[in-house]
Formats: C-alpha cells, structure tokens, sequence
C-alpha cells in the first residue's frame, strides 16, 4: 500500500434545505489500493456520502467538510470542471442494481463508450472495442449482441454487469460501489465481487464497497465502517470487527446475518425497535432508542473510543 | 404492435362517425332549411315543395344522412346553396392558407416550447422558469383575437415589420408569402404554447430526475451531452403526442385568427356558413376539418411509436 | 431518500400555489364585483350615444375615464355593464353544461352495459371537434344572441364533467368505505347522496371554476365574431368586434375590454389551480 491518501474527508456533513441533518460530522480516509466496506441500514447516510464523493448529492442537498479531498482533488477550492473530469476519468461508479441506470432508449454501445472517448481521447473504435473487451470479463459471452442491444432486452443481471464494465472502461484509480450486488442471484453475486478483487489485484484500483450485506462486505473488505442515524458508529479491520465488535448495534448487526447451521424451527434474530427517523435534532447516543445497555447518559452524551487507534467506536461503555 | 394499430384506427373510424352523425343531427335541428335559403322567404309553398323533392329534403332524415354518408366516403361533399359550388372545390380553393398557417405557428409553438420547456427544467425554480410560468398562464387567459388587434396595431402599423392583413400565396414570391402568414401564426402560436410548455418541461424534469441521468453526470459528461443525448431522448415522447392532440385546438382557432387578419381560409367559410346557415357548407366543413384533425392525431401517434425503439424492435421481431 | 428530503422544495411550491389561490380569488372578486356595480352606479348609460363627443381619447375627458368609442358611448361604463352578460352567460351556460354532464357522467358509470357505452362515446364524439368548432355549429342551430352563446358553451362544457364524474364514480367503487356501505345494503340515493357526493364535489368545484375561465374565453370569442351577444348590447368581445372599424386610428378601443377579457380569465383559471391544490391534493 502506498501512503498517499487516496481518500481523505473530514466532518462532512450533509443537511436538507431546511436544515435537517442527513449526515452527521462523519470522517473517512482511504489509501491507495484499499478495499473498504460501508455498513449500515437504509437510511444511515451511507449512499449519500457515496454520492457526495461523486458530486450527485440531489440539489435539495447541501454538504459542508473541514477537509475533502478525493485523489488529490480539494473539492472545497477545485472548481466544477477539475470535478467533473475526475469524477467523470478517474473514478468508476456502480450504481444499485435496483434502479435504472441505463437509458432505456439508447444502446448498450453508445452509453459504455462516451465517457471512454470524452476521457481517453480515443476513438469510438477504440472504446467499443475495449468495451468488448470488459464485458466479457464480467461473464458476457455474445458481446457483439449485448453491445447492440438496448438495455430493457437484458436482464437484471446482465444491466448489472454491464454497469460494472462501464465503470471499468476509463481504468479508474477508485470504484464506488453503491450496494451492487443486491438482487443478483448468488453465483452472479459472488462472480462480481471476485471481478472486483481481481481489478483491485491487477491495477491497485480502490473500491469503497457500500452494502448492507455484512457477509458480502466481511468476505470481501478489508476495513469495514458501520454508520447508523447519519454517523461512523464503529470502525475496524474486517477481522478486529467480526472477532470483537464493540458497538450494540455492531454486535446486533453480526448476530442476524443468518447462518448456514441455523436449527428447524429457530427463529431469525432480529434487531428490536426500528430505524430511527433520520434528521431529526437528537443528543446523546444515535442508537439509543433500540439499544439494550442503554443508560440515562446516553440520552445527553456519547464517548468516542478508541482500542488501538484503528479500531473505534461511539458507545459510552466497552462491553 | 399491429394489433394495437388496428384498435387505434378503428376507433378514428368510430369517432368519426360518431361526429357526423352530431353534425347532422344539430343541423337538421336549424329551422328553416336549404330550400327556403334558397328562394328567399317570399316563395310560395308549392314552389319551396318542389324544391325541396328535388333535392331530396323531404325524405326522412336518416336516408338523408345515408346518402350524405355515401357521398363523404367517395369525397363528394355536396353543394353550397350560397356559394352554388362543391364544398369540397370551396374547400380546395381555401385550403392553402389556413394549413400555411396552422402548421407555421405549429412549428413555432413547437419550438418556443421545447426551448423554453427545457431551460424552464434545467434552471427550475430560476428567472427562466418563472418567466416560462408566465408564459404560460398569460397563453390561456388572453384570448388570441385581442394579441391579433394589439400586434396588428403595434408590429403591423408602428413598426411595420409586417403586412397587417391579406395573404400573399407562395407562387408570387416566397417571402412575401411567409410575410403574410408571420403575424397571424405567430399570434395562433402564443394560445398553444402553454399546454405544450407545460407538458415539455413536466416530462424534462421527469427526466432529469432518471437514474440514467444520475449515471450520465458520474461519467462526467458535458452538459450538452447530458441534456440532449440523454434527457431530450426520453422527454419527447409526451409531448410529441400533445403536439397531435394540440392540432386540433389550433386548425379551431384559426376561424378568429382569419377574421382578425382578413385572410381567405377555411375559417372564414366556416363563419360565412354559420351566419348563412348554409347547411351542407358547415357539414362539409365541420367533417372534413375534424377528418383532418383526427387523422393528423393518428398520424403523429404511429410516428411517436416508431420513435421508440422497444416499439421498433418488436416489430423487427414481429 | 430524494423525497424525504425534499421538503423544501414542497413547500416553495405550496407557497406559489397559495399564491394561485390570492391572485385568482382577487381577480375573480374584482370581476364580481364590477358586476354588482353595474347595477348600483355606472358612470354612464352605457349606450346612451353623443355624436358630439366620438372618440375622446382615455384621459382627455374627466368623465369619461376610458374613452368614448364610435356613437361616443362611455367605454368604461360599457366594460362595467358587459360583465354583466358575460358573466350571465357563462354561469348559466356551465351550469346547464356541468348539471348535463354530471347526470350522463353518473347514468354512465352506475348503468354499466350498453347504455354506458353510449353515453361514453358520443362523449367522445363530442370531444372530437375541434377548438369552437362545436360552439359555432351550435350558434346555427340555435341562433346568434344570448341563448345561442349559452347553448353552444354548455354543449362544450358536458364532456370534461361526464368524464370526470364517471372516471370518478368507477375509481371510487374500489374505495372501502363505499364497499363497507354498499354491504350493508344501502339505498342508491343514499349512497350518492352520503357517500359519492362529498366525494365529487371538490372536484366538481374546481373543474367548475376551471370551466369558467374556459367559458370567458369562449364566449368572448362567438362575441367577437358577431356570433355571441348582439349590438347595441354591451359585451366585451362585441365592444372589440366594433372597436375593428375604428382601432387602426385609436387603438384604445380596443385595450379596455381587452385586459378585461384577460384578466377575467387569468382569475378563474388561477382560482381554478388554487382551488384544486386546497381542496383535493392536500387531501390526498
């Protein structure tokens, strides 16, 4: 691992127009080469500070960050354009598979090329021909058919691939994964995110895996986050989070992930309570209301913790 | 595809007939008829009788409209009793002016929409969209005949950037026949821009706010790229079908704009027909402007699912 | 996550829909009110003609605010005392229209079967001619004047109520409350009158109000054509029919019942806009 910092953002925080606190004074840094994990339920902020580092924050959003700097780029002085063609040249976005994310009017080969030629100054050969090239390295066979059709004759799983090829095509230093597997089938699922290792092998590339699947993240990354209510609540190497987890919710979140020696008839664990509602003004513990250690400190005050400098956490008490 | 081709069309051909048979009935309900107009109102009986046998008045009112149908489906679209010629040579002869103008402030409603539709999306809530807004209600509430007054006295008369009244046909110089029909278009075009503006800057946004789009930015594109080749694509299909829809409105509103600037179209004859009560005239008219208009509607229906590409494959694979 | 946050947004509109309702209702109050004022004080018979006086300007004659026109009748008294029939007009006209229409619209729906077939699709037919089309073959069926103007509006006005009625009462029978009602053997009357009335009736309103607007525009029109309301009567797009000979030389004829017209307009449809945001997307 080099020791350029490939990522380094500090407090960032993203609120609504109207003032509510979406995410909440959170820090993360990446080194080149990393292959780092975001855990956290829907609505925990995960997605947003994903689409903060890819400036798609939706308009009615706002961020603000003592310090983000993405590849080198300060986002707080470089102005739209130096933006624009890093994050356009240099970083690789995977969407969630759940949406739409190719124009369901315009052919696979003319929405995988034009980044490539805008980015790579090549011509429109040279892209399609490296397109090729990706997508039967994400599992195509018929590629010559597949970049001429258009997205809606493909299935879920082929527009996903096709939206990992395309991510892929301006060799970027640093993927972002928005939960890419969700609702592929297993063997797919797991083809994919070997694709990703072995990107990460052959160019260094990062990938900043965001997922709400602690198997996927815990077989795959080698650090891991885990955000709940807007905020970093716990931070480790995948082996110190899993061997000891030290948040309640951390430790709830490893308990539900349903094993495969499960007994007939045993229930499913689940954690109680539900996900608080997001941006509402709080003190004190985000995860207080569904937390079982729960003391009246929490309501006022939270104690940031450390272990040993990488493994950290926000709870009040080292159970 | 085919399929659903079939229904499109033969539901024109239901409501066209449908139309007609309105038409007739309305008319037949106009007291006093062809006969009368014809011989004043001094005729004695026996002639108005002979009259009316001659031309078949007095048969029962569904052997009437039996063979007026007849007639509407080989083109023959009967006499004017007033003018003494085929409606359809009346038709003919005034058709050119009314379609000249029809389709110029089509198009230029058309393009004042799009433009101002899609800056009015991009730029949401800004001076454009506010402006567009405008636009917008100010196109439905003044009525077209007083812009056609205001622009005649102002664009016409103290500017003279225009001839204020009369139609110059294309064969005697084709500026001067553009000259002709500039104000009365543009003076149609400003009642139609509204509804049009509105559906093309709802379904830019629609657009806009795509999963697609999301991914056009993260690949960096240029805003042109991102705007025309990803957003335009799917925000037209809407409108496009306004546009056949708003037609209709439009080939209606030319009877004011005609009278306004004295121009010799289909709409004067239409007034001339009513203020006369010139039955088969307005019969004529009324079904062959409405003919028009639906088959124009059908029209830009097939050319919008052929803009669709899911529509086109299905068919290759038909 | 988009539409949780976009709070903001949803609440600059509601403010520009507020003020659709302000600026309608404003409007549509100004235009009441001149019509009550025609009956109370005018500041001139509004035909009463002075072939002494012909085509003072606006401004030129204290007392005649506006202007004189061709026989030197008061402009503003004949703007004051044309709201009177159009306004008459139109009322009449959309309710007749919109009474027709609500009734064809329900038989369609409750009937079901053939009857309804019919009923929808010479609805249909009658959606199918374009622009004033229908409005102008009803005035020759009819006659110019008054009662043409009112026939012809009202036809117009039968099929957006048919279709909004029966779209309404089909979409409404899946409603629970209406099931629930309709189990217990409730009598027909009783149900429309308890439970698809309050149902219907913001809609109707609106689209009522709506429908108004469309109406001003309408009749303004045959007016102007000579087709509406006949001279020496006072109506607007009669007094623009008339300022044509004259409005070349003293285009201020034709200003007045203009931005009348306009205005009158803008307001119902405001209203309508406002009207439809307050009474039935709040709702849901």
């Amino acid at each position: 691992m080099g020791d350029e910092k490939l990522l380094d953002i500090k407090n960032l925080t993203i609120k609504t127009g109207s003032g509510r606190v979406l995410v909440n004074h959170i820090s993360l840094d990446m080194e080149k080469g990393e292959l780092l994990g975001v855990e956290g339920e829907s609505g925990s902020g995960k997605t947003l500070t994903a689409k903060t580092i890819i400036n798609l924050l939706p308009e009615n959003l706002s961020w603000e960050a003592e310090r983000f700097q993405v590849l080198g780029v300060d986002y707080l002085k470089a102005d739209p354009k130096a933006i624009k063609s890093l994050v356009g040249g240099r970083i690789g976005y995977v969407p969630q598979n759940t949406g739409f994310y190719l124009h369901p009017m315009i052919k696979i080969k003319d929405q995988i090329a034009d980044g490539y030629v805008l980015y790579s100054k090549s011509s429109i050969e040279e892209a399609l021909a490296r397109a090729s090239k990706l997508v039967g390295a994400v599992g195509i066979k018929d590629t010559e058919r597949l970049l001429n059709s258009y997205p809606w004759q493909l299935s879920g799983g082929m527009r996903q691939r096709v939206n990992i090829a395309m991510a892929l095509m301006n060799k970027p230093r640093l993927i972002i994964a928005d939960e890419p597997t969700t609702a592929l089938d297993s063997t797919i699922q797991k083809q994919v995110v070997d694709l990703f290792r072995a990107v990460n092998e052959a160019h260094q590339t990062s990938v900043l895996m965001i997922s709400h699947d602690l198997g996927l993240i815990k077989y795959y990354c080698q650090r891991i986050l885990v955000m709940y209510g807007g905020q970093i609540i716990e931070e480790a190497s995948a082996g110190d989070l899993f061997a000891m987890p030290k948040h309640p919710y951390t430790k709830l979140l490893i308990k539900v992930i349903p094993s495969l020696n499960i007994k007939r008839g045993e229930r499913l664990e689940e954690i109680p309570g539900h996900v608080l509602e997001i941006g509402k003004p709080r003190s004190g513990c985000v995860f207080k209301e569904r937390c079982s250690y729960r003391q009246d400190i929490c309501a006022t005050e939270v104690k940031e913790q450390s272990l040993d400098g990488f493994h950290t956490f926000r709870c009040n008490f080292d159970i | 595809m085919l399929n659903y081709l079939y229904k499109r069309i033969s539901h024109a051909v239901e409501v066209l007939l449908l139309v007609s048979i309105i038409t007739f009935a309305v008319l037949m309900w106009i007291p006093g008829d062809a006969a009368q107009l014809i011989l004043g109102s001094d005729a004695t009986p026996e002639k108005l009788a002979a009259l009316r046998s001659a031309l078949g008045l007095d048969r029962p009112w569904y052997l009437q409209y039996w063979d007026w149908l007849k007639g509407f489906v080989s083109f023959d679209l009967g006499k004017s009793y007033l003018f003494g010629q085929d409606v359809s040579t009346l038709i003919r002869q005034r058709l050119p002016v009314t379609m000249s103008i029809a389709v110029f402030s089509m198009i230029i409603a058309t393009v004042i929409s799009i433009v101002l539709g899609i800056l009015a999306a991009i730029r949401k809530n800004t001076a454009v969209d506010y402006v567009s807004t405008g636009l917008m209600q100010l196109g439905s509430s003044v009525p077209a005949f007083w812009i056609g007054m205001m622009s005649i006295v102002y664009l016409g008369l103290e500017l003279q950037w225009f001839p204020i009244a009369g139609y110059v046909p294309p064969e005697r110089g084709f500026v001067a026949y553009l000259n002709s029909i500039a104000l009365p278009s543009m003076v149609l075009a400003i009642g139609e821009i509204g509804m049009l503006l509105r559906t093309v800057r709802t379904s830019m946004l629609d657009a806009l706010s795509q999963d697609f789009m999301d991914m056009a930015r993260a690949k960096g594109l240029s805003s042109f790229t991102i705007y025309f080749k990803y957003a335009l694509r799917s925000a037209m299909i809407a409108p496009s079908n306004v546009i056949g829809l708003q037609f209709a409105k439009l080939v209606g509103g030319t009877v004011v704009v005609e009278s306004v600037f004295s121009l010799p179209g289909i709409g004067r004859l239409i007034l001339v027909a009513v203020e006369q009560r010139d039955v088969f005239l307005l019969l004529g008219l009324v079904m062959f402007i409405t003919t028009l208009v639906i088959a124009i509607a059908l029209l830009v229906d097939i050319a919008v699912m052929f803009i669709n590409p899911r529509i086109r494959v299905e068919m290759q694979g038909e | 996550m988009r539409c949780k946050a976009s709070d903001s947004v949803a609440s600059k509109i509601r403010i520009k829909k507020k003020y659709h309702l302000i600026m309608g209702g404003g409007l549509t109050v100004l235009v009441a009110a001149l019509c009550l004022l025609s009956f109370i004080y005018m500041p001139h018979n509004p035909n009463e003609m002075n072939l002494g006086l012909r085509f003072v300007g606006p401004g030129q004659n204290p007392a005649f605010l506006l202007g004189t026109d061709n026989f030197g009748r008061d402009i503003l008294s004949r703007i004051i005392y044309g709201s009177r029939s159009v306004l008459l007009v139109c009322f009449v006209a959309v309710a007749l229209g919109s009474l027709a229409g609500s009734l064809l619209g329900a038989i369609a729906a409750i009937a079901k079967g053939p009857l309804s077939a019919v009923i929808m699709r010479s609805i249909d037919g009658l959606m199918a001619f374009p622009g004033i089309l229908l409005a102008m073959m009803m005035v020759a069926a009819v006659g110019k004047g008054q009662e043409g103007a009112v026939a012809a509006i009202g036809v117009f006005m039968i099929p957006p109520f048919a279709r909004l009625v029966y779209s309404l009462i089909l979409d409404s029978e899946n409603l629970l409350f209406i099931k629930a009602a309709k189990s217990y053997g409730i009598s027909r009357r009783r149900l429309l009158a308890k439970h698809y009335l309050p149902l219907l009736l913001p809609r109707l309103i609106t689209q009522f109000t709506a429908c108004i607007g469309a109406a001003i525009m309408i009749e303004t029109s045959l007016s102007f054509l000579g087709l509406g309301i006949q001279p020496p009567n006072a109506s607007w797009g009669l007094m623009l029919n008339e300022a044509r000979q004259n409005f070349l030389q003293y285009p201020y004829l034709a200003v007045g019942p203009g931005v009348a017209i306009a205005l009158s307009v803008l307001g119902f449809n405001l209203l309508g806009d406002g009207l439809n945001d307050l009474l039935i997307r709040r709702r849901s």
